[in-house]
């Protein structure tokens, strides 16, 4: 079932040349044996026959072997025992020899044959030993079900010669995840295979046959997860037997690396539904405080003004509007700081890294904070000739109004905010620098999660957003942020960037 | 579309925006400061009214039900050179870059304030009425002098190097307006540099350093992070 004609003619024909090369050999040693003749005593010459035999063992056939063993044997009678020229089978020391040499002959063409196969069996044994190993090393490292069904493709190819695909079931149905480059599975092959998946899944038995595929079921401990399929046209040289191991070791392999990716997924699946979660509990608490206390106040100005505006003399009624719009403008930047670290935590920031002046970034913070920095005392201190330094200067722009605006909103009016920037060991140092309480000890790390806020000070409106935007903004460029409280007093957020963009930081966004 | 008629001499304004709350809201503010106004709701009907109505500034959301607005923008600039401002809820300076370099002259995120919209339309009108642009550019202590190709800072001449007087031309003819990055590299260095920003960014440094008392806080030439350049004009 497995046989094509080729393959029949193939072996036939292998099969002639080695009887012709027996007789070949046969001939060879009958004409060595004549020339030797006159200085032997002819016992002697049945060695040379005997030689013939090992050679025929070691390189032919077993039954090409027997021809030189049965054939020798006659040769000898008919040329070397007396009469020449005639068989003589009477004498019975000649007969003796005669059949000493026939089952000599026999065991040593046995034997020769079984040491060869053996020999054969170790060598493809290595092979595939050193095919499994290689398979599984790839799959140790594979780390989604297309690297794995790959691998698996790649080491049957390489190891039988032989075409395969491997279909996997993805959702309820049975799917083709990867097939060798020249072998296309018909429609009816495919109902086929879909049938070996099902009738696996019911039962322990291993593979079926038939439209010359071989279907080997990939398992689980728990279930039967795929199918591994072979163009069963199995070559001369190797059994079946043989690939089937070979075949099986990789579905067990596939199956076990399929178990562990699908283990993996699971265990980062429940991790970032965990935090998602917990995410969205502070979120909607957030936003229910944040949205609704500012809408709290804009409905309640309007309404008093539709209600009862002629009543109000002008200066409440300014007073009322004033404290409105302020109060919308608070809302849309709480939007917008939500929309920002939403962005940041879906990974949907690209960075627009490009070569920027630490300068230019300074200066375009101060104008964005100009109208609340009104009457502060800003001091900046940038060392002389900072190179351009590669970053996304919109969203570092962000950073440093963010980081100017808790400078503002956490310390005194009067005292002044400070902005460094210098390099240090291949790294832009920037730092905000304000004359203000400072944060407790304990809490220095946490005022970086999302909606943390410190319990001081009493009434300053923030988001508990900012610095968590800061440091998702400052990671996604391979860089670092930290806050510390000085020995002089005074609170500083220092950053570090990279000058010399890596590879890393395009990816951590 | 709906369109108030009025005194003919009033400028006429086009807004094109879906969101019916919004609309009503321009209507009654811009009708009540003495603008003509039409009203667009979707794409196809903005191109129609802009042929029609012919508007002397155009007011273009970006998010319109039939099409996007960079692309009414971009259709519009086929035949007409009318001033667009784009209001948009789209903060991302990305949408920003693509809608100025797809022709339009200013860029307002929602939510605004009226004093500013009016302020950028008024701006919008100021350089459509000047269109040919005077030879003698001056704010506050900083004298262009087109014609003679001098520039004086407080009464003192500064000298500058070719490139940086020809970035500075294209920021005095383009005054109070944001030019991209793109449409300065584009227009000064050519196409082949458009993803050298670097240049510009060293070249913009060395004429602040010439023109502004503190470079960190530049008075004249103002950056938008992530969008372009806009010389400050004298209020």
């Amino acid at each position: 079932m497995g046989f094509t004609l080729q393959q029949i003619q193939h072996a036939a024909s292998s099969r002639f040349v080695h009887h012709l090369a027996a007789l070949i050999a046969l001939g060879a040693a009958t004409v060595l044996c004549e020339l030797l003749s006159p200085f032997l005593l002819h016992i002697n010459l049945l060695m040379i026959y005997l030689v013939t035999v090992v050679i025929a063992a070691l390189n032919l056939h077993l039954q090409s072997a027997l021809v030189t063993v049965v054939g020798g044997a006659l040769i000898y009678n008919y040329l070397y025992i007396a009469p020449r020229y005639a068989f003589n089978f009477e004498e019975k020391e000649y007969l003796a020899t005669f059949f000493g040499f026939l089952v000599t002959g026999v065991v040593i063409s046995s034997l020769t044959k079984h040491t060869r196969d053996k020999g054969m069996m170790l060598e493809l044994r290595e092979a595939e030993t050193a095919n499994l190993y290689e398979l599984s090393r790839k799959l140790a490292a594979a780390c989604t079900s297309q690297d794995i069904a790959d691998a698996v493709i790649n080491t049957i190819e390489g190891c039988s010669k032989n075409r395969a695909a491997l279909f996997l079931e993805i959702d309820g149905r049975l799917r083709q995840t990867a097939t060798s480059s020249d072998l296309l599975i018909t429609q009816e092959q495919r109902q086929l295979i879909t049938k070996a998946f099902k009738e696996a899944a019911t039962s322990e038995s291993g593979y079926q046959y038939g439209n010359s595929l071989y279907c080997e079921p990939i398992r689980t401990p728990s279930r039967v997860i795929g199918i591994l399929v072979i163009n069963a046209e199995w070559s001369q040289e190797s059994t079946p037997d043989h690939h089937r191991r070979l075949i099986a070791s990789c579905a067990d392999q596939a199956g076990m690396a399929l178990e562990r990716v699908r283990l993996v997924h699971e265990t980062e699946l429940a991790n970032n539904e965990m935090a998602r979660q917990k995410l969205e509990r502070a979120l909607l608490n957030s936003v229910s405080h944040d949205l609704r206390t500012p809408l709290a106040t804009i409905t309640g100005v309007i309404s008093s003004v539709l209600d009862e505006g002629e009543l109000l003399d002008s200066w409440t009624r300014n007073e009322l509007l004033e404290n409105a719009r302020a109060e919308a403008e608070r809302l849309n930047c709480f939007v917008g700081k939500l929309l920002d670290i939403t962005r940041l935590q879906a990974h949907a920031v690209v960075l627009k890294i490009e070569l920027c002046d630490v300068q230019d970034l300074i200066g375009c913070a101060l104008t964005a904070m100009q109208r609340l920095l009104q009457g502060r005392q800003v001091q900046i201190s940038q060392a002389e000739g900072l190179p351009l330094v590669p970053m996304d200067m919109v969203l570092m722009n962000q950073v440093l109004v963010n980081l100017l605006d808790n400078a503002h909103k956490y310390s005194p009016p009067d005292r002044p905010i400070q902005i460094a920037a210098r390099c240090n060991e291949g790294q832009l140092v920037l730092q905000v620098i304000d004359q203000g309480p400072g944060v407790p000890e304990h809490e220095l790390v946490k005022i970086f999660d999302k909606f943390y806020r410190i319990a001081i000070p009493e009434g300053i409106k923030g988001t508990g957003l900012g610095l968590s935007i800061c440091h998702g903004i400052v990671e996604a460029h391979g860089g670092s942020i930290y806050a510390e409280n000085l020995q002089s007093g005074g609170f500083c957020i220092t950053i570090h960037l990279p000058l010399q963009q890596s590879n890393h930081a395009g990816d951590a966004a | 579309m709906i369109v108030r008629h009025s005194d003919t001499n009033q400028p006429r304004i086009l807004v094109v925006d879906d969101e019916v709350a919004i609309q009503r809201f321009l209507r009654t503010v811009l009708g009540a400061k003495d603008f003509q106004l039409c009203t667009a709701a979707s794409g196809q009907e903005a191109l129609q009214a802009a042929a029609l109505f012919k508007p002397d500034i155009v007011l273009l959301d970006l998010g319109l039900p039939d099409m996007d607005g960079v692309e009414v923008l971009k259709r519009l600039r086929e035949w007409s050179d009318v001033p667009v401002i784009v209001l948009s809820v789209r903060e991302r300076e990305d949408d920003k870059v693509q809608a100025l370099d797809a022709g339009a002259d200013d860029y307002l995120t929602k939510p605004f304030g009226m004093s500013e919209l009016l302020a950028r339309v008024r701006a919008a009108l100021r350089r459509t009425v000047q269109q040919t642009v005077e030879p003698l550019f001056v704010a506050d202590d900083l004298v262009v002098d087109l014609s003679c190709r001098k520039v004086t800072l407080a009464g003192k001449e500064v000298q500058l190097t070719p490139t940086e007087y020809d970035l500075l031309r294209l920021l005095v003819t383009h005054a109070g307006k944001v030019i991209t990055h793109n449409q300065i590299l584009k227009q000064l260095w050519g196409v082949a540099y458009i993803d050298q920003p670097q240049v510009l960014r060293v070249n913009i440094s060395n004429l602040r350093r010439k023109l502004e008392t503190d470079p960190t806080r530049p008075h004249y030439i103002i950056t938008e992070p992530g969008v372009g350049y806009l010389l400050r004009v004298a209020p």
